[in-house]
């Protein structure tokens, strides 16, 4: 086995899978005590970049190797859709945003903490398609929600806090909350795992 | 995980991703209430095919409670209640094809189906290592996270923060642990040989595949015809 390769080796792949196991339950966590309120719903991205930060930079920092973050984002893309929580919207906007992550690993470096930041700011983005079909396709969105059942005044009052602005706000929020997630979990990293020589 | 499924029929694991798609497309478009009742009536009966006889019952249950609720608990509740139930009601109940197929998946078919039919795809094994070590790891997370509640209980911890940070942070320590023991064991069983691996299952598609394949696209032109 040639340890200098930048080829993902077995072990990578491994340690992709558990950290994405461990990605997956977090965001199940922060959805389930967030409540089903959509309101928390659609601020779930700024809240999980924040939380996962310590997640992805353990990650980056272990699996130095192309591929690692895109593999990550695309299974728990894949568990998302297969649990019939979201759209494919989400795969894609998972897809899209781990690939602008791989970009900015690979010009950057693998070791390289600033671009490590830069690219979990742009992972982050990828949970921001899991509300997005709330934009995308409002109006078949709430006539739906309409006939299933919701009451209409509540779609009503849904589609008034969601303005065109709130997405932006979301996505702008995200991006930030991202980099304090990052730095935290640069903390956490030098706090436990380096002390305990694990990276 | 049952290995031989004697009672019921079997359906082939790539049927039943398939299915699990459909299900996914069908649950965003349809809009009529008929189809979401027909659904969960096939997949209930589909479940019962399988052998799983007592899970399709419990759906049924559930699924007939969540609609009691609406219908008939919703009219006459207060107006906060009444949001919060709503959406409890109609999320749920749209996770419910999803899910009802995630559990056939979860009852007749062991992992490692799973992988060979992925492998039938040709999706790169790349991807398949990462994402049957992500659905084998779900159990061992749980586990995991008693064994540290435990240990949190004998300290003193205040704070959410401090919580968080005692709760992920030895989870990932043993996950790294983990990952060294894992990819050793894989490695000693000889999952580097280059060679395509071969199979004693014998997976095939069978009538039954086909005609659940079929119902599916059913509902999907249904559900996009009734709006």
């Amino acid at each position: 086995m040639n340890q200098k390769s930048n080829k993902l080796q077995v072990k990578d792949l491994v340690t992709i899978g558990i950290f994405s196991a461990i990605y997956f339950v977090i965001n199940l966590v922060v959805m389930i005590s967030g409540g089903i309120t959509p309101l928390l719903w659609i601020f779930m991205p700024p809240i999980l970049s924040l939380v996962c930060g310590v997640i992805y930079m353990l990650l980056v920092a272990k699996v130095q190797k192309t591929g690692a973050v895109l593999i990550m984002g695309l299974i728990t893309g894949i568990i998302y859709v297969a649990t019939g929580q979201f759209t494919l919207v989400l795969l894609v906007t998972f897809g899209l945003a781990c690939i602008v992550a791989e970009i900015i690993r690979k010009i950057t470096g693998y070791n390289n903490f600033k671009g490590n930041l830069l690219g979990y700011a742009f992972f982050s983005l990828g949970m921001v398609g899991s509300p997005l079909p709330i934009w995308l396709f409002r109006d078949s969105f709430s006539q739906q929600m309409v006939t299933q059942g919701m009451p209409a005044d509540y779609v009503a009052t849904m589609n008034a806090a969601t303005p065109v602005r709130v997405l932006v706000v979301m996505v702008v929020a995200t991006f930030l909350l991202a980099f304090v997630g990052g730095l935290i979990g640069k903390a956490l990293l030098k706090k436990h795992f380096e002390k305990a020589g694990m990276v | 995980m049952n290995e031989t499924n004697s009672k019921g029929i079997r359906l082939d694991p790539r049927t039943e991703l398939l299915l699990l798609i459909i299900a996914n497309v069908v649950a965003f478009t349809y809009s009529a209430q008929w189809i979401e009742f027909a659904v969960i009536g096939i997949l209930a009966l589909l479940l019962i095919c399988c052998g799983c006889i007592k899970s399709a019952l419990k759906w049924i249950v559930f699924f007939i409670c969540l609609v009691g609720i609406q219908y008939y608990v919703i009219p006459i509740l207060p107006k906060i209640l009444v949001i919060m139930f709503s959406v409890l009601t109609v999320y749920i109940r749209k996770l419910f094809p999803c899910l009802m197929i995630g559990a056939l998946i979860l009852k007749t078919t062991p992992v490692r189906f799973l992988i060979i039919s992925l492998r039938k795809w040709h999706i790169p094994q790349k991807m398949i290592i990462p994402l049957s070590i992500t659905l084998r790891y779900f159990p061992a997370i749980k586990e995991e996270q008693r064994h540290i509640r435990d240990a949190m209980k004998l300290r003193k911890i205040r704070g959410f923060s401090r919580k968080l940070e005692c709760m992920v942070v030895p989870m990932l320590m043993s996950a790294t642990g983990t990952a060294d023991e894992l990819s050793a064991a894989a490695i000693t069983r000889g999952i580097e040989n280059p060679i395509e691996k071969t199979c004693i299952v014998d997976l095939r598609f069978h009538i039954q595949d086909y005609i659940c394949l079929i119902v599916g696209c059913i509902f999907i032109i249904a559900a996009n015809i009734t709006y």
